[in-house]
């Protein structure tokens, strides 16, 4: 059996990076050893622990142990993703290990041999790190936890009925959780600390920490006892002070000084089941139905003392039993609880949804994880979660709900019949195949969605597959590496339900303005809905501005690591995704990149910027010269330093183009001395350490921290692989063979001689200050070099290659260099250097990700779908949901009302516009506001084109008025309207009778 | 093409800038393409940059103007904020920045950088040092820049146009830092960028951006309305904001109380400005003295 290996061979195994990249920015390589050394059992295949299982195998432990005897219905199958029509009748387990096994080549999955009618025991579980019982009954649940809690096995059950989900967690009465945020350490900089240790951050920077951190110190001066203290622990005094007890009896305080957060390990004491069913912990998941768990808690008992009474869950929306559960629960509690949900969870007890499974699947992998590798705060400690808002506004009855011996009985069970086919002659297009798509997809799948006659699933994603992929994007395997994510996915859910096939079209169009020829009019009437499963904003604002104009309801999904985010959008009723955004990220201001670096994301920023002024833009310049004659020209006009760029296309051409490696490591030895020595002795030299600023102070202090240059040291491993980085990346640019051998480019670089460094001084302005032509000088001296240049066409098909940045390609020297070159510039400010990891999330701008949220985020969406299919009117019938897996939370809202605005006396939303049809004259439309509105029309613009506005010169204003729509966008965009485009969107700025701006919807005009 | 909300808002802030310019203050714009902005400044009086006329160049992302845009000076300058190739470090670019600023708001910011350059968080270094030990040089060299490469025969046209007479007033704050606590002495301390902060202008009650959804903070979404902030022009008379820092010391050390989301505020603005504390300092040589009299001469 797995669970007794040896797990020290385990420790000792590499983390497949490549495969593990972005999971690893959200669990850390420590965690993912803890994880690697541990096996999970789950009991119970069907759509929950199958769901579990995914999951956990995608995340990466050292075996997952299925425990599932019994044969395969086809009611499974309507959840049950990894069976199929063929395994009914087959063991769970053995039917399911094996696809499950395709998952992750890392992680064996093993079957627990059992007997159908075999409930789990104890022998069963013994040798195993953590248990996950899936709707096992509650007396089994009780007598296991009993083992686990005195054995030092982690423990969670969980289970899920229709719309309802129920998860316990026990990981001991003494569990050590080393960090329970998930958020990096927090760090910065002090400019004080009082006797009574009130500590004060330098002015512009909030510290965030909490009452109850720890900090610890370094580079303070006077009070130097602090440096690599004890961690002390924190008072919040305000958002840029904090305590951290007497200090009397330390140095006085000087300056400076640097906060490091401490994340200091949690115990939790985690009660056995048997303690909890009597006094429960509750973890809230909706505050709006905070009375609710207390209902549930004794609901799934009840409804466990039914089936073992009866043999049998209680009937779909029968009344008789659902009296019966509600009879059964009064016996196991005296207090109050909510009837009807009592009911509901009757009627829904044999029903199986795979939204549900999906959210409580996706929480319940993440415990487990949490278990095993002690990272993140664990639920403590029933969770119960329901979302009876998705019921469609019409109950169905009894006979509609009946089983009908399909894979969809779980969900006719909960929604009906009729609604259920509603679900399938739905329309939707999904925007995107990744991570939140390939989830998507596989849910819609179970639920039947599209496979009626009018159903149809679009999907697209311009993207292939690649191996970072493959750690969460379940539906892919090695073997499609590099094949179009739509078609695989699509493929893959058919196979999951061969019921969709000729439902779905995979796409590779982008959407974008680019496409509207293809999701134009047509394509947005064919379809009911939209669903983004994106990963970036710009494609998302887009699609909400096209669903806006369309009239279509949008879910809106999103995952940042453990963190994630639902909306829902529905026309007329709720704002817009547009409508408030996140803001965005603060960029780092110049002077700090350039000249005061003070933290490691400062020299990374500083060197990306550097990979592309090395190996990017010159080769482009170059390039661009040989290709287009007028590049000189047109560049000179825009940019204020036209002489610098062409004097580096005449080194990079000319001067200094290298024949040989050897001559691009003599090239990088002399990158090194500009970057890392000269630059800083200039800075230096025009800024000395003691210099003063004009308030006195010292100017290298605060965030400034003064420079010291670098003296290229061969030995020194830094200095070698900037060297080895960046020749090869310039041999790249000029096509010539790289090599690894860091011998070799040792020998060279020792033997370069470097020119010794000169002080640049400004004072060789040499222009006479009567000079009256301002241009001509510059343009004189750049003309100068222009000449030395030789003309492209001597040079007819000759090319640089610019590199192409590419963060996930290990050989490539991209993150080597952008690593080598921003720990040069760490030493060269003493700020502590990066690994090449770190520096990886940084320079590439990776966001972590882990295949559990994006499971839950995608399961939340689809709760929200059905509601959607149901045509629901109200904000409070919709949900948007945010969670944290780390912590853990949910939170969920009402969505916000479309904001109303007002002009006269109309009231209007962003959902309204105006329309003119026949392509009217621009006089029509203004003297239509006049004469209808009242409004005075100032300024009117049809994407980037201003087509009029009251300070253009009379005459063309009024030669305007009497062209038609279409004629004056193509005159004053000076293209011609593409002729798949019906009509085109104005925006016009007017005023009211009293002179006031008031804002109106915008305009369509049909042409 | 642009989301819609970028270009609904570019509309507003060019006709106002077109109908209403700010003293000193043009811009350029091109009907093909609204995102095509070019800003000019006229150099201001008593400052080595009199007579220039000065350019920058902006560039809207998608996300403007919950993002900044970018600015590059295309004007060579010698100006210890400006680097030879155009980049301007100032906060209100970067991190200071609000969306209710607009392109008025960067270009009065840029033309008090003009008066008050920061040496302590210089691109330029060596304009930087010269400011910060011979003011006299430094100004000799700027004010030859400026004659080369600045300033033409005649004004460009745009100036045609009259600025905006306003007294109303939208006191301009200039601090290196934002308000500071209440402990910290804020000659401790200098910021590594010029912020040159401006009040914003008067934001409408309700821009509660503590509203919107935000995938990063794992609280709950409060059950509340929120309306976004409605587009207000921005009219900021330069001569207010220079008079607003020339009465606080000829040097940019005095704190005044950043009328900015330091906290959680409801986004409500004040138009005054209230000056909380005004440094002294020791004169840190002659140079002092001259550009005392140059800001005088405002």
């Amino acid at each position: 059996m797995a669970a007794t290996d040896n797990a020290m061979q385990v420790d000792e195994q590499q983390i497949d990076e490549g495969l593990y990249s972005r999971q690893l920015y959200v669990l850390g390589h420590e965690a993912m050893k803890k994880m690697a050394a541990s096996n999970v059992l789950i009991v119970g295949a069907k759509g929950l622990g199958v769901e579990i299982a995914k999951n956990i195998c995608l995340a990466g432990v050292k075996s997952v142990n299925i425990y599932d005897p019994e044969p395969v219905t086809r009611q499974d199958l309507g959840t049950q993703f990894f069976l199929r029509e063929e395994d009914i009748g087959k063991s769970r387990a053995a039917a399911t290990v094996p696809r499950l096994a395709e998952l992750n080549s890392y992680v064996p999955v093993r079957v627990v041999e059992g007997q159908p009618g075999q409930p789990i025991s104890i022998d069963l579980i013994k040798g195993f790190q953590a248990v996950v019982l899936t709707n096992v009954p509650w007396s089994t649940q009780v007598e296991i936890n009993d083992w686990t809690h005195k054995n030092g096995v982690y423990f969670i059950a969980a289970e899920t009925r229709g719309l309802f989900g129920s998860v316990f967690n026990d990981f001991g009465p003494e569990f050590t959780c080393v960090d329970p945020t998930g958020e990096q350490a927090l760090s910065g900089m002090i400019v004080s600390v009082d006797e009574e240790g009130l500590v004060t951050c330098l002015d512009e920077t909030r510290h965030g920490l909490e009452d109850g951190d720890f900090v610890t110190f370094s580079e303070v001066q006077g009070m130097v006892e602090l440096n690599g203290c004890k961690p002390r622990k924190v008072t919040v005094k305000g958002p840029y002070t904090f305590s951290i007890g007497d200090t009397s009896d330390l140095s006085p305080y000087k300056t400076g000084g640097i906060f490091q957060q401490v994340k200091m390990p949690k115990i939790i004491q985690f009660k056995s089941l048997r303690e909890s069913l009597a006094s429960p912990e509750f973890f809230i998941t909706d505050f709006a139905k905070f009375d609710r768990p207390a209902t549930l808690h004794v609901g799934f008992q009840a409804l466990s003392a039914f089936q073992e009474k009866n043999g049998r869950l209680p009937r779909p929306r029968n009344p008789e039993d659902a009296s019966k559960l509600v009879l059964l629960a009064s016996e196991i509690s005296s207090e109050e609880l909510s009837k009807s949900v009592l009911e509901e969870l009757a009627y829904q007890a044999t029903g199986d949804l795979s939204p549900i499974n999906a959210v409580i699947g996706g929480f319940v992998a993440q415990e487990a994880l949490k278990a095993v590798s002690a990272k993140f705060h664990p639920m403590v400690q029933h969770l119960y979660f329901d979302s009876l808002e998705s019921l469609p506004a019409t109950t169905p009855t009894e006979a509609d709900c009946a089983p009908l011996n399909s894979r969809y009985d779980g969900q006719i069970a909960v929604f009906g019949k009729t609604f259920h086919d509603k679900i399938a002659n739905h329309r939707q297009f999904l925007v995107g195949s990744g991570a939140i798509g390939c989830e998507m997809l596989k849910n819609w799948s179970l639920m039947g969605l599209a496979t009626g006659p009018q159903g149809i699933i679009q999907v697209t994603d311009l993207d292939t597959i690649e191996k970072s992929n493959l750690n969460r994007q379940f539906l892919f395997r090695p073997k499609d590496l590099g094949k179009f994510k739509s078609e695989t996915a699509a493929a893959a859910v058919i196979d999951m339900n061969p019921d969709l096939k000729g439902h779905i079209v995979a796409r590779q169009d982008p959407v974008g303005p680019e496409t509207e020829n293809v999701y134009g009019d047509e394509f947005f009437a064919s379809i009911d809905g939209v669903t983004n499963a994106l990963d970036n904003v710009k494609a998302r604002l887009y699609m909400d501005q096209r669903c806006v104009f369309y009239e279509k309801p949008l879910l809106e999904s999103g995952t940042l690591g453990t963190k994630g985010n639902t909306q829902v959008v529905v026309p007329h009723l709720t704002e817009s995704y547009a409508s408030s955004q996140d803001p965005p990220e603060k960029e780092t201001p110049s002077c700090t990149l350039k000249n005061f670096p003070n933290t490691i994301n400062h020299c990374i920023e500083w060197s990306r910027a550097a990979f592309d002024s090395l190996f990017v833009k010159p080769a482009e310049s170059v390039n661009s010269y040989l290709s287009d004659p007028n590049y000189i020209e047109s560049s000179l006009k825009y940019t204020g330093d036209a002489t610098v760029q062409v004097q580096q296309i005449l080194s990079f051409l000319v001067t200094d183009k290298p024949l040989t490696l050897q001559d691009c490591i003599v090239w990088a030895r002399h990158q090194f001395e500009e970057n890392y020595n000269n630059s800083i002795r200039q800075l230096l030299y025009s800024l000395p350490k003691d210099a003063v600023s004009s308030t006195g102070q010292p100017f290298w202090s605060g965030p400034k921290r003064a420079p010291d240059p670098l003296t290229f040291d061969s030995n020194n491993l830094i200095h070698l692989d900037y060297i080895i980085a960046a020749a090869n990346l310039h041999a790249f640019n000029y096509g010539l063979r790289g090599e690894r051998d860091p011998a070799i480019f040792k020998k060279i670089a020792d033997a370069v001689v470097v020119p010794e460094f000169v002080p640049k001084s400004g004072v060789k302005v040499q222009i006479n200050e009567n000079d009256a032509a301002p241009e001509s000088t510059a343009a004189g001296e750049t003309s100068e070099i222009i000449a030395k240049l030789p003309p492209p066409s001597s040079l007819a098909g000759y090319r640089l290659t610019p590199v192409d940045f590419e963060k996930d390609d290990d050989t490539n020297f991209h993150i080597d260099f952008i690593t080598a070159a921003s720990n040069l510039r760490a030493l060269n400010y003493n700020i502590p250097t990066a690994d090449k990891h770190t520096t990886k999330q940084i320079a590439g701008k990776i966001i972590p990700a882990i295949a559990t949220t994006t499971s839950l985020v995608t399961g939340l969406v689809c709760l929200e779908l059905y509601k959607i299919i149901d045509k629901k009117s109200k904000l409070e019938d919709y949900n948007n949901g945010f969670v944290n897996l780390a912590l853990p939370f949910f939170g969920f809202s009402d969505p916000i009302g479309a904001q109303k605005q007002k002009y006269g006396t109309t009231e209007w939303t962003l959902w309204d516009r105006f329309e003119f049809k026949n392509d009217p004259t621009l006089q029509d439309i203004i003297q239509w506001f006049q004469k209808e509105h009242k409004l005075d029309i100032g300024m009117v613009s049809q994407g980037v084109s201003m087509l009029w506005s009251s300070f253009i010169p009379k005459k063309k204003a009024n030669e305007r008025l009497g062209m038609k729509l279409s004629a004056l966008v193509e005159n004053v965009s000076k293209k011609p309207i593409p002729p798949h485009v019906k009509h085109l969107l104005l925006e016009v700025m007017a005023t009211d009778e009293e002179g006031e701006d008031v804002e109106v919807p915008f305009i369509i005009v049909r042409i | 093409m642009p989301p819609v909300a970028v270009t609904r808002r570019l509309i507003r802030e060019i006709s106002s800038l077109k109908n209403q310019p700010p003293e000193g203050i043009r811009i350029v714009t091109n009907e093909e393409d609204m995102l095509d902005v070019v800003g000019i400044i006229a150099g201001p009086s008593g400052t080595p940059y009199e007579g220039g006329y000065f350019r920058v160049k902006f560039q809207f992302t998608d996300e403007f103007p919950a993002a900044p845009p970018k600015c590059r000076m295309m004007t060579k300058i010698f100006h210890p904020n400006v680097s030879s190739s155009g980049e301007i470090c100032v906060n209100t670019l970067k991190k200071d920045w609000q969306s209710t600023y607009g392109i008025a708001h960067i270009l009065v910011t840029v033309k008090c950088l003009l008066i008050y350059p920061n040496p302590e968080s210089a691109l330029d270094e060596e304009a930087g040092r010269e400011l910060l030990e011979d003011y006299e040089s430094y100004c000799s060299r700027a004010r030859l820049i400026t004659s080369v490469h600045a300033t033409p025969k005649t004004p460009p046209p745009e100036f045609d146009v009259p600025s905006v007479e306003s007294s109303e007033a939208i006191v301009a704050a200039t601090s290196t830092s934002a308000a500071p606590p209440s402990k910290s002495t804020a000659s401790s301390t200098s910021s590594t960028t010029s912020s040159t902060t401006l009040a914003p202008p008067p934001a409408s009650d309700s821009t509660s951006s503590e509203n919107n959804p935000s995938l990063l903070s794992a609280s709950v979404k409060p059950r509340s309305k929120s309306t976004s902030p409605a587009v207000q022009p921005i009219q900021t008379p330069l001569q207010s904001a220079t008079n607003a820092i020339v009465a606080n010391g000829p040097h940019v050390v005095s704190n005044v109380a950043a009328l900015k989301g330091t906290s959680s505020s409801t986004g409500v603005n004040k138009t005054e400005a209230v000056v909380t504390k005004t440094l002294k300092r020791p004169a840190a040589g002659h140079g002092a003295e001259n550009r005392k009299k140059a800001l005088k001469r405002l």
